[in-house]
């Protein structure tokens, strides 16, 4: 179908490569393999276009793409290779000059350290931008399963890194005001 | 635990990418991140801030040659 393509889709799906390559980071650790995933989710993309309705969400249906092409490999490895996971840490946590600073490493170490449900989750709620609705899509979960991740991600997270009850304190050193998520006031 | 309980976010319905593909503002929580009655907001609005750093960290680097050409090449052989 790749004859049918229109530019401005094709646009959009350029438009998302550095939306996948993080995601695809995120899940599996390592950036050479990331490259490989992201390479094989346009691939795949490209030639199931015409399954995708245009005018609909793009992003979602790439993201859906490429986390379900990780996990099935990932399914197929784990029979050969026993630990994916001992190498994710490892990897991950070698490149130091992406990260500015000591927060930012302890940040991204605690990170890594979570359970790959509650990572995905905090990054397609948190980062990528999708809301539970559509990161349980994504993910092939409920709703509420997504947010529980999501909270038990945040809560490892603070523990980890010593946060609890030291929510001011923590903006007042990344040199902001407090953020106060007012919707109602 | 009883988060899902709470059921507190707002119920946005799924899909219209279009609308969000703009993160909202940096200094504000996420809508659909915000709601956690065991956590200051401050606190996470910290953890989402690092969070998308990281996330950007890779996201904004210029995307590799490679991955272009290969939409180049499936458009050019579609077109033969």
């Amino acid at each position: 179908m790749s004859d049918t393509v229109s530019p401005s889709l094709k646009d959009e799906l350029v438009a998302q490569i550095g939306n996948l390559r993080a995601f695809a980071v995120s899940l599996c650790g390592d950036r050479e393999r990331a490259d490989d995933l992201v390479q094989e989710t346009l691939f795949k993309a490209w030639n199931n276009l015409s399954s995708f309705e245009e005018g609909t969400n793009l992003k979602a249906w790439l993201f859906t793409i490429l986390r379900n092409t990780y996990f099935s490999e990932r399914r197929k490895k784990k029979r050969e290779v026993e630990d994916v996971d001992g190498a994710y840490a490892a990897k991950l946590s070698s490149s130091p000059e992406q990260h500015g600073h000591m927060d930012m490493r302890d940040f991204q170490e605690a990170l890594d350290e979570l359970p790959d449900d509650q990572r995905e989750a905090l990054i397609l709620v948190g980062a990528a931008g999708f809301s539970y609705e559509e990161a349980a899509e994504i993910s092939g979960c409920a709703v509420g399963t997504i947010k529980s991740r999501v909270n038990r991600a945040r809560r490892r997270i603070a523990e980890a890194l010593h946060l609890e009850g030291e929510a001011d304190e923590v903006t007042a050193k990344a040199g902001r005001a407090p953020v106060v998520a007012s919707r109602s006031a | 635990m009883t988060e899902d309980d709470k059921d507190k976010a707002p119920r946005r319905m799924a899909v219209d990418a279009s609308k969000r593909t703009q993160r909202p503002d940096d200094e504000l929580v996420e809508p659909a991140a915000q709601q956690d009655a065991g956590m200051s907001p401050a606190l996470q609005a910290h953890i989402g801030r690092q969070v998308r750093a990281v996330f950007d960290s890779v996201a904004q680097e210029p995307v590799p040659e490679h991955l272009l050409r290969l939409l180049k090449d499936l458009d050019d052989s579609g077109e033969k």
